[in-house]
């Protein structure tokens, strides 16, 4: 396992970001900073962009305005090819896994190892063994995505997200859809992997108790727009309307389902 | 008035954004196929074979019988007119002319395209609505290389290798009737089938086999890829593919027919 040098350099950056879907400004001038081998957490209501700045992240969306850096390299302006580099430098966990179905638990950890190195057969064996053993998956090698339970899919997707020992690794919504325990363990393993291993985590959540155990820093996202950024604790302690609002679940505040409802039909 | 003409219009604008996505898929499933493995980025193997089995060799009974019915029937209607004209000697290499040049490989294509072509889409599409092409995407892996150019490379091999299944089942359908119910001499019927089958015959069917296959490949995996909008998104492109394919593949047949037929050959 390659040993990664980190002293606090940049190795994300979002500069200005904005996107328009028909007409509707989803993500609007987004700035942030993500620090090497800390973990970041994205947090906000459903619909607030939080998964779509995600996407933006990992070269998925092109914004319409802004510049994305990472590791000093704009993926909003590059070409497939050197997007594909910069690829090769993350893993992503999706909120459903995104396993291949035609392929085992095996062969989709080996997949990026076999597409982009040219690593021996047995090297490869030893590398799957050793992720699976990390996300505590040993001995379901030769299963498909079909027969295992979700929460052991959704640990095969983080298993083949670090297959090739990735500087940055994207979460979108880990813990989401995991019972108590599972998702405890979900956060200890995203915690140990940047502190043991050094991985920059980029994690799109919303549930509260997940974020404030594992984050380094929050950022919160409403309706597109960045409203508070800082750690657990200044998060928690935060004047922000929508942050407070957002913490305790409360239905009456600035973040308003029924006044957005009646605007977009305005419109 | 004005309905139609917007309904028309909507539609052109459609087909040619469709037509236009197809185009693209088809440079750059060439483009892999071609000079992708120059790069070290060929298409897997093991995935080509994988589904040149499930193309090709499961599709050989279905294939067979098809065939050889409609071997037997154009054996039947053109005895029911030859035999007028004392002439049923010749149904051998009526059958076998017709079914070469032009039954066996459209009969074959459509039954791969409702077969193997919607069971295409129905797997790309539904790769599309469970994240697992842009998981791909994420990987830097390129999801044309990766899924469609195996595909695109079985169907055209195996297309043709069908056709040549059906052409065989098809002559030998119009043998049963031939032998059987006309009386004729099971050496005469073959020297008669040779003596007028080229093998030019067999090479056009072929080659519209080959276009027929680049055919179900693109329009399967177009629609596959593009798939929005969960499981009705699916069965959506599922309907499509296997309707464009047909009308695609009649359609291109008549060119390349009126296009041998003019040229004489």
């Amino acid at each position: 396992m390659s040993i990664k040098i980190c002293h606090g350099q940049t190795i994300l950056s979002l500069r200005n970001v904005t996107k328009v879907f028909q007409g509707r400004k989803v993500i609007d001038d987004v700035s942030f900073d993500v620090k090497c081998g800390e973990t970041f957490v994205i947090m906000g209501c459903s619909g607030s962009g939080k998964s779509t700045l995600l996407r933006h992240m990992t070269g998925a969306i092109r914004p319409d305005q802004g510049s994305i850096l990472i590791k000093g390299k704009d993926i909003a302006q590059i070409s497939q090819e050197e997007l594909d580099d910069v690829r090769k430098s993350f893993g992503m966990s999706f909120q459903y896994s995104a396993l291949l179905d035609s392929l085992t638990i095996q062969e989709n950890v080996a997949l990026p190892l076999r597409e982009h190195t040219r690593l021996a057969d047995e090297i490869i064996d030893i590398i799957i063994k050793m992720k699976l053993s990390l996300v505590g998956l040993r001995g379901f090698e030769n299963y498909y995505p079909s027969e295992i339970s979700g929460g052991m899919r959704k640990r095969a997707g983080l298993a083949r997200a670090i297959a090739l020992d990735p500087d940055i690794v994207f979460y979108d919504e880990p813990t989401s859809g995991l019972d108590p325990v599972v998702g405890g363990i979900t956060d200890k393993l995203i915690k140990d992997l940047s502190v043991k291993l050094m991985i920059t985590s980029v994690v799109v959540t919303h549930d509260l108790n997940s974020a404030f155990k594992i984050a380094d820093r929050i950022a919160m996202v409403h309706q597109g727009k960045l409203v508070a950024i800082g750690t657990p604790e200044e998060i928690k302690h935060s004047i922000s309307p929508y942050v407070q609002q957002f913490i305790h679940g409360s239905p009456t505040g600035p973040i308003d389902l029924f006044k957005e409802q009646k605007l977009s039909i305005e419109q | 008035m004005i309905p139609t003409i917007r309904y028309l219009g909507r539609f052109v604008i459609e087909y040619s954004i469709w037509s236009k996505g197809v185009a693209l898929l088809f440079y750059k499933t060439m483009y892999w196929s071609i000079v992708g493995p120059f790069k070290g980025k060929a298409a897997h193997r093991q995935s080509i074979f994988q589904q040149m089995v499930f193309v090709g060799i499961n599709s050989i009974v279905i294939v067979f019988f098809v065939d050889l019915f409609t071997g037997i029937v154009l054996g039947m209607q053109s005895a029911y007119l030859l035999k007028k004209m004392g002439a049923e000697l010749y149904i051998s290499s009526l059958v076998s002319i017709s079914l070469c040049r032009e039954l066996s490989p459209v009969l074959t294509a459509l039954v791969v395209a409702g077969r193997a072509g919607s069971a295409i889409a129905a797997e790309l599409g539904t790769m599309k609505v469970t994240e697992q092409i842009e998981a791909l995407e994420t990987m830097a892996i390129n999801p044309i290389r990766f899924l469609a150019v195996p595909r695109f490379l079985a169907l055209v091999v195996m297309l043709p290798a069908l056709t040549i299944v059906g052409d065989l089942a098809g002559i030998f359908g119009g043998f049963l009737v031939g032998t059987r119910s006309l009386n004729i001499n099971p050496d005469l019927y073959m020297q008669i089938t040779f003596k007028y089958l080229e093998l030019k015959d067999i090479y056009t069917g072929l080659l519209k086999a080959v276009i027929f296959g680049v055919i179900i490949a693109l329009v399967a995996c177009y629609e596959g890829l593009m798939t929005k909008g969960g499981a009705e998104g699916v069965g959506r492109a599922t309907t499509r593919s296997v309707v464009i394919s047909f009308i695609l593949i009649i359609a291109a047949d008549c060119l390349v027919t009126a296009l041998f037929y003019f040229i004489n050959w």
